[in-house]
């Protein structure tokens, strides 16, 4: 091999190497310990895969800083390819450009962390303007949520304590009762609704964890259900496995995920309602699946549902304060587990619980 | 066996050197350390998933950050078998950067294969569904919710761009 003397530009820290085709096979050499004569220079300057077709062109010019990383180590370099006009080959020239790649660096560094630390600041902003927001509108459904039970409470007490002429006959008295109980029953609902939203939020609120069984404690649900009053004219089955489906859990707040899932149901299309409870065992967890016939969302209806007192567009007449699905999802999050929602408009809604795996107890474990 | 050049493109800052070291290197960092210019890792890998478990050797090329490409993205792009579009979860608009990323690799070359990452994982979700959806109907590419600090997804990702690059036979 003899070297070529138009590579001999012995500039420091400069390696020269002519590549006579584009396969970039090395035919001569500069100094450089890495490379030897026929081997494909890709391998050391990886840079290059890819850029066959370019290096192949008859006007080749192109100058390319790059870093080739290694774990221990970055080699900053820059590396220009030009076709000689003369002799028809390529030249690569290889310069080592540490010293102005790190002051680059530097300087991107701060600029680039200062930009990150300016977008954090701003999100945080927006995070608590958003909160503040929240926080208004969530006092705002309190009070809306408290007023409408107590203005029936307080409207019914007062008819009733109307003497004289006015006093109201004995078979009204029993309707004026029954509204004030059942607006008492609301406002009970609602506020123990509250306690568990906020204990939730604060991490106060605590499972009481004892083996039970997810069969029996749906079983037990869709009873109950079919016999509340706005299940009237619809329907809940129960698809259960034939043996116990065995998960270690706080039963109470298992049943109150159900009631809800199932309550939203019922209010999918009231009166019309087709909804069946499903239990089965995933690789995944135990799972719970409360799936209906109703109008299903969009999922921009889906994500106000999520939220406490969000009220997506089609179930705003129907009764309830919006905090269902959220005591849903942070029950389900105190479990391990996750909470996924299928639902697309006209399609029906399937909400899926999906408990964590560890949780699941075999038949042998006992409940 | 052949050599692949992938590029990975996105905004600064989200995690494109991270996801890249984690699966090249196996190794995660908290600190910052801004990219200049290129940065290229050789790495060789094998396909598990396919029978016969196939070698593939991939030339990673780790592109300085910005929210829209540079001229100078345009020119280290050329002659990628495909990229990885990386956005970080944690910010307002994740978004947006990689649509303009994405639209300039696919401008520079139409039809190969991309999958988008969505970074950071470990410290947030995905707020915006229906954006990812718009996303991988566009490009109809495979979208990863990945984490270069749990490894969370990131060799899954890498190898289901070889094995897309792979099956258009670049």
């Amino acid at each position: 091999m003899t070297l070529d003397p138009r590579l001999l530009i012995d500039t420091l820290g400069v390696i020269a190497i002519r590549l006579d085709d584009a396969l970039c096979i090395v035919e001569i050499w500069g100094e450089d310990d890495a490379l030897a004569p026929g081997d494909d220079i890709r391998e050391t300057m990886p840079v290059l895969y890819g850029l066959e077709d370019e290096l192949a062109g008859a006007d080749v010019d192109l100058t390319m800083p790059f870093i080739q990383t290694g774990r221990n180590n970055d080699e900053p370099v820059s590396l220009s390819i030009r076709r000689d006009p003369a002799s028809g080959a390529l030249w690569l020239l290889r310069r080592d450009v540490s010293a102005e790649s790190e002051i680059h660096r530097q300087l991107v560094q701060n600029h680039n962390s200062l930009s990150l630390a300016q977008a954090q600041l701003v999100k945080a902003r927006d995070e608590a303007q958003e909160a503040d927001r929240t926080k208004t509108a969530f006092l705002a459904n309190v009070s809306h949520e408290l007023r409408t039970p107590l203005h029936v409470i307080i409207g019914g007490a007062s008819i009733l304590s109307r003497t004289g002429p006015k006093r109201v006959e004995a078979d009204e008295v029993i309707e004026y009762a029954a509204d004030i109980h059942e607006s008492g029953i609301l406002l009970l609902q609602l506020v123990d609704d509250l306690i568990d939203l906020s204990r939730s939020e604060t991490g106060d609120l605590t499972l009481y964890e004892e083996p039970c069984d997810l069969c029996a404690i749906a079983s037990g649900i869709v009873s109950l259900c079919r016999d509340l009053p706005e299940a009237r004219g619809s329907r809940v089955e129960a698809v259960l496995p034939g043996e116990a489906v065995g998960l270690t859990g706080d039963a109470r707040r298992i049943k109150q995920v159900l009631l809800n899932l199932i309550s939203n149901a019922l209010k999918a299309v009231a009166g019309r309602t087709e909804a069946a409870v499903t239990v089965t065992v995933d690789p995944a967890g135990p799972r719970l699946i409360v799936a209906d016939n109703g109008p299903g969302m969009t999922e921009e209806d889906l994500a106000i549902a999520r939220k406490p007192f969000g009220q997506p567009r089609a179930a705003v007449r129907a009764k309830g304060a919006g905090l269902g699905l959220a005591i849903v999802h942070r029950l389900t999050d105190l479990h391990g587990g996750t909470l996924v929602i299928e639902t697309a408009p006209n399609q029906g809604l399937k909400a899926i619980v999906t408990f964590d795996p560890a949780r699941a107890r075999s038949g042998r474990e006992g409940y | 066996m052949k050599t692949y050049k992938i590029v990975v493109l996105g905004d600064f800052g989200v995690g494109k050197t991270s996801l890249i070291r984690r699966y090249v290197l196996d190794e995660f960092s908290e600190a910052y350390r801004a990219t200049i210019g290129v940065h290229l890792y050789k790495h060789g890998d094998t396909l598990a998933e396919a029978i016969p478990h196939i070698p593939v050797s991939l030339v990673v090329w780790d592109i300085e950050g910005a929210p829209l490409p540079s001229d100078q993205t345009r020119r280290y792009i050329v002659g990628a078998s495909g990229a990885i579009v990386v956005g970080d979860l944690t910010r307002t608009d994740p978004y947006s950067a990689m649509w303009e990323a994405a639209d300039m690799f696919e401008d520079v070359l139409p039809g190969r294969p991309m999958c988008f990452a969505l970074n950071k994982s470990d410290v947030a979700t995905v707020e915006h569904p229906e954006a990812v959806k718009r996303m991988q109907r566009r490009y109809d590419c495979a979208v990863f919710e990945t984490s270069a600090l749990t490894a969370d997804s990131v060799s899954p990702m890498f190898h289901t761009l070889a094995r897309s690059i792979l099956s258009l036979g670049l």
